[in-house]
């Protein structure tokens, strides 16, 4: 029995040992970031070491000057004088290289796990922006960065060098009296032991901090959002009672933090202040008995003195520890290559061809969205596709985008298995007007030209096709009007024309239109139609439509229904929705 | 692509400039009486005993040098009791700077929170929802790090400096002066440097800044940055500006670096000053060895608070931003809402007499006047952008009429309690927004204290049983975020229940989207024929199928009526009307 109690209690020392250990993972994380650094890192801590020891030899020299004093040697004083300052201006120095190559380091460091981070965001699937929102994934790429940039730039700058600091103090202790040396050696232990603590203490609360902190952005973003509804149906109270519950339990957990920070992080310098205190009474009632000179307790204890703000900020560095490795954890979720699509540049442009859907079957999760998928369109046909709210519509032209893969069967463009061409090719070849329009800041001509190279009567050609010219051209700033990130300036139904003008400038092997047209009225709409076939003649045309008038127009339409396909010759005035 | 939103939001949201935020920060920080008044006592109490330990250092060597081992032995241990003293007083100010940090950040995320809930609706078309949140949401944690951690550190830096020299003084004022030769070198070459500093401060916030903007906009695009294939020029534009804001962030370290090491200097300077000045009083038995000690410990003491002062600037600065950034949410205009007239029910109509909407500089509604009368059914139809949408709101009370007015029952609407008038009328929107929650959660929003089983028979009075069968949780179901795990039908239903409930006297139905399909619309089509027949209702829709129930229909054609008539007096004219539903009308 005690013989299990004693191995589980080392056990359990060696897991809390193991615990504390972990306030450095993110010097683990950041390695990768800082490849070829490793030269910097020497100078930083070298510079660390030799600031911290000419620092420390101060209070040496000041107390040798005492003693000096103490027995009449004034001709000595120049001398001490003069190492004082040299102790200084070299511990200046070092300290400049400490300070501005630990900015350097985390600097480098954020800069490439930026670098990083937004390169695996364009790197991401379709699929995970839609279990992503966007709200979060911008906290990771600036909040949680920034948390981990400030506890690498502590590191270097104070963790490290209060580390050594109290290793060379420990040093210059012996120096100066080996007793004193052996007060403080008694302090260390005691010192890392409430440090372990105190990270122990607050890790679950700094968790809770975390959730509750993203649970306050949501529900403003909910607020915002669905501002209209909670003023129509009056929930403004109810709204400001919910937010005030989350605010009131964000202010109890820093509170919670606050009295462990309270107790520990003040213990800590209270035991450099005993062991100080030790000094005082016990070094000075020595020199009392012996006659031996008192220069000895004071720089002791001028060396306690400087250690004792360091050792404080060790508190504080196991809050920006725990808060750096919550981060971590979150950033970690998006430079890990999970849920990654390779978009390898290149590969020849596509020529034009016939695409087909040879029984394609495609299911997200247990439920099919699509199943024996089968058709095939030509250059210059356009195509209707309808079917009910959730019938699969959009999933069928993700696949033609490899946005989704398919579980089975083949799409071929132009006799080549689309899964062979680089998705590279294959998106550069085809235009693509989603039901939710985003328009970037910056004017009208930028947001249709959209990093494409072209010339101005294109653009104006574009634009007439998607019947915005007259529009833009009403505009005194014509096509450099600018536009907001979301065309707040804009409708929706002029957002949906800019849009389809950025698609038709691309002369695109295979234009989507994903009821693009479901803010534009009827009668533009026919215009549009009109244009994208006159224009776009060796072009296949995909329309996704509820409406019976715009479906009216295509040559042929597809019904889904079930998750399977119906063809209908088009050109009636069916309502081919209401035959569902 | 340039970046114009930041100025164009800072013209609409007026931040403050330094001073005034500052001011009404620390009237925040007062404002808890309590809270504030330990922090300060705990904060100046924690300077006086560390200003004093020098001295009891010093006198202890004087104690040594005097043979004196009680005294000595008293000295230790008032030294000791001083760090005691320190150890609560410390423990206080951490409890109460956390307090008083995070009570100032509650108050201002609640009381923006409170505003945002009443300002006029165009506001949210005005200032993006992700710029507001993260106001709201960073800007405030910024606050909290300055005055968790560097508000202390600036108060009992400043009382050190100030009780350290009046002990100096008080001691030997001779010394003391020599002491403090150095401060006003140290003074100017602050003083020269700030204005650098801060160049190189906003450079760097500058910076970070079009960072944030970026990513949030890269995120916002991702999809169209994918569909043309355009990822490299995505990765560009973000790229250069990451470069920016690394070398304004290695100058301002620089800048920063290289005046804590001057500082150092002038310390040393400042330290054997008084040592050379010490050893001549020493030796002219002016002062104690011990006195001299406790100068030179005090001359370390006063660079030490200087140092850490001169390192706030970019923390306080930045929370100074953060913090005029919320005021300005906090100080936007609220709607201004006076009525006070209680209204219980609807009797005879809702007229709009001349209402003129204007938005910037273009009209969305010019000199309307429409009646609907108490047991209508009155459709609004036009094309997108006529105005139908704006109608909508006038009649809601979310937008004020610029010019002309509505009454209801006669009475002015802007008289109308707002609560009352909204028990009466109640809206079933376009694009259906659903909380978080579940289907019960969101019925329950707009009327408190209803019960599944009243819920269940409004859904069997108006045929829905069906459109929620496929979920297996029934009324529990969860929703997800935005609605996202029901279907368009489903949210639509939710949406309708949720007028339901409140058993009101008017509906305006606002545009069933154009992405719904024929079954969902026959849902809507079916309810709002049964709620015609005991109550009145405006539809706002460009959908034939739903204009068929209304008694009468009114088309608005760039912000004016054009035409008002029955379905069949209309489908007859030539005009608007004809051109919009030529294919349905035949």
């Amino acid at each position: 029995m005690t013989q299990e109690a004693g191995l589980e209690s080392r056990i359990n020392s060696r897991k809390k040992l193991g615990v504390f250990l972990k306030v450095f993972e993110p010097v683990f994380f950041a390695r990768p970031y800082l490849k070829g650094g490793t030269l910097i890192f020497i100078a930083v801590i070298a510079a660390g070491i030799i600031s911290n020891f000419a620092l420390l030899l101060v209070p040496v020299y000041i107390g040798e000057a005492v003693s000096a004093l103490e027995v009449g040697y004034y001709g000595d004083i120049t001398r001490y004088s003069l190492l004082i300052v040299s102790a200084y201006s070299i511990s200046a120095l070092f300290n400049f290289i400490v300070n501005y190559g630990s900015q350097y380091i985390s600097q480098t460091f954020a800069y490439n796990l930026r670098k990083d981070f937004v390169s695996h965001i364009v790197k991401k699937n379709f699929l995970f922006f839609e279990t992503q929102t966007s709200g979060d994934l911008l906290s990771r790429g600036t909040m949680d960065i920034e948390a981990t940039r400030n506890f690498t730039l502590n590191m270097f700058s104070s963790l490290f060098p209060t580390i050594f600091m109290i290793v060379e103090g420990f040093v210059l202790l012996f120096l100066v009296s080996p007793y004193f040396s052996l007060l403080f050696a008694l302090a260390v232990p005691v010192l890392i032991y409430l440090g372990m603590v105190s990270s122990r203490k607050q890790r679950p609360i700094w968790r809770r901090i975390r959730a509750t902190y993203g649970r306050l952005g949501e529900t403003l973003q909910e607020n915002i959002v669905g501002q209209r509804v909670v003023r129509g149906l009056g929930g403004e109270q109810k709204e400001i009672d919910k937010y005030g519950n989350l605010t009131e339990e964000y202010y109890g957990e820093n509170y919670d933090v606050g009295r462990i920070r309270g107790v520990y992080n003040n213990l800590m310098p209270l035991t450099v202040a005993a062991v100080s205190s030790a000094v005082i009474g016990f070094g000075g009632y020595v020199d009392l008995i012996n006659r031996t000179s008192v220069g000895g307790i004071v720089a002791a204890v001028t060396i306690f003195a400087m250690l004792t703000s360091p050792v404080s900020f060790l508190g504080r560095m196991i809050v920006f520890s725990e808060n750096s490795r919550a981060a971590i954890g979150r950033i970690e979720e998006i430079t890990s290559p999970e849920e990654e699509e390779y978009v390898e540049d290149g590969g020849e442009a596509l020529g034009p061809g016939v695409l087909s859907f040879d029984h394609v079957r495609f299911s997200r999760g247990v439920s099919t969205i699509l199943r024996e998928i089968t058709f095939k369109a030509s250059p210059g046909e356009f195509i209707g596709i309808t079917g009910r709210t959730g019938a699969g519509k959009t999933s069928l032209v993700n696949l033609i985008t490899r946005y989704y893969e398919a579980n089975s069967g083949t799409i071929t463009l132009g006799g080549r298995n689309i899964k062979d061409i680089s998705l590279s090719a294959l998106r550069r070849s085809i235009s693509i007007v989603p039901q939710e329009i985003t328009l970037l800041s910056g004017t009208i001509r930028e947001n249709i030209l959209f990093g494409m190279e072209a010339s101005d009567d294109r653009v104006r050609e574009a634009a007439r096709i998607a019947s915005i010219s007259d529009f833009v051209e009403s505009l005194p700033l014509k096509y450099e009007t600018p536009v907001g990130e979301r065309g707040i300036t804009l409708s929706g139904g002029q957002r949906q024309r800019v849009a389809i003008a950025r698609a038709v400038i691309r002369n695109p092997k295979i234009l989507i239109l994903d009821d693009a047209t479901s803010s534009v009225d009827p009668d533009t709409e026919i215009t549009i139609f009109n244009n994208l076939k006159e224009a776009l003649k060796g072009t296949i045309i995909l329309m996704i439509s509820l409406r019976a008038s715009a479906l009216s127009f295509a040559d042929k339409v597809l019904i889904l229904e079930e998750g399977e396909l119906r063809e209908e010759s088009g050109g009636g005035e069916e309502d081919y929705v209401d035959r569902l | 692509m340039s970046t114009g939103y930041d100025a164009l939001e800072d013209r609409y949201l007026k931040p403050q400039r330094g001073r005034a935020t500052m001011l009404r920060m620390a009237k925040d920080i007062f404002h808890q009486k309590k809270e504030s008044a330990i922090f300060v006592i705990s904060v100046v109490i924690t300077s006086v005993s560390g200003v004093l330990y020098p001295l009891a250092l010093g006198l202890a060597v004087n104690a040594v040098l005097e043979r004196n081992a009680s005294l000595l032995i008293l000295y230790a241990v008032i030294f000791f009791t001083l760090y005691f003293v320190q150890f609560f007083s410390n423990r206080w100010m951490t409890l109460s700077s956390t307090r008083v940090a995070q009570g100032v950040i509650k108050r201002m995320r609640d009381t923006s929170f409170q505003k945002l809930q009443k300002v006029p609706l165009d506001f949210y078309s005005k200032v993006r929802a992700g710029y507001l949140i993260s106001r709201i949401e960073n800007d405030s944690e910024s606050i909290s790090d300055f005055l968790t951690y560097q508000l202390p550190q600036v108060i009992s830096g400043v009382s050190t400096i100030i009780i350290a020299a009046g002990i100096m003084f008080y001691i030997d004022a001779r010394l003391a002066l020599f002491s403090l030769v150095v401060m006003p070198v140290l003074g100017i070459f602050t003083l020269l440097l700030q204005r650098r500093v801060r160049t190189n401060y906003l450079r760097t916030r500058r910076t970070i800044a079009a960072i944030t903007g970026n990513l949030a906009e890269t995120i916002a695009a991702i999809r169209t940055f994918k569909a043309f294939n355009a990822e490299d020029q995505a990765y560009t534009r973000f790229e250069r500006l990451n470069r920016d804001n690394f070398s304004a962030n290695m100058d301002a370290s620089r800048l920063s670096s290289s005046y804590g090491s001057v500082i150092r200097v002038i310390e040393a300077v400042g330290i054997i000053l008084v040592i050379y000045e010490g050893s001549v009083s020493l030796l002219d038995h002016l002062i104690s060895l011990g006195i001299l000690v406790a100068f030179i410990a005090y001359v370390q003491q006063f660079f030490n608070p200087i140092v850490q002062l001169s390192q706030l600037y970019n923390t306080y600065q930045n929370s100074m931003v953060g913090a005029s950034r919320i005021y300005a949410i906090i100080d936007s205009e609220p709607e201004r809402d006076v009525g006070s007239k209680v209204m219980d029910s609807f009797n005879s109509s809702i007229g709009m007499n001349d209402v003129t909407v204007r938005y910037d500089d273009s009209v969305a509604l010019e000199k309307v006047t429409v009646e609907i009368r108490k047991g209508e059914s009155v459709a609004v139809v036009g094309r997108t952008g006529a105005g139908k949408s704006t109608l909508t709101n006038v009649v809601l009370k979310l937008k004020y009429p610029d010019g002309g007015s509505v009454t209801v029952d006669a009475a002015d609407l802007m008289d109308i309690d707002t609560k009352s008038y909204r028990n009466l009328i109640v809206p079933v929107l376009q694009e259906p927004f659903l909380f978080n929650g579940s289907i019960f959660n969101n019925i329950e929003y707009s009327k408190s204290g209803i019960t599944r089983e009243e819920i269940q028979s409004l859904i069997e009075r108006y045929g829905m049983e069906h459109i929620f069968r496929s979920l297996p949780g029934g009324l529990d179901s969860p929703v997800g975020e935005m609605g996202r795990n029901l279907s368009e039908g489903q949210r639509q239903a939710v949406s309708i229940l949720r007028a339901f409930v409140r058993n009101p006297e008017i509906i305006i139905l606002d545009e069933a989207t154009a992405q719904i399909d024929s079954r969902s619309e026959r849902n809507i089509i079916n309810a709002m024929r049964k709620f015609r027949e005991r109550g009145t209702l405006i539809l706002i829709s460009h959908r034939f199928s739903l204009i068929t129930l209304a008694d009468r229909i009114i088309v608005l054609e760039k912000g004016k009526v054009v035409q008002q008539g029955t379905l069949s007096e209309l489908s007859t004219q030539s005009g608007v009307f004809r051109d919009l539903y030529k294919r349905s009308v035949g």
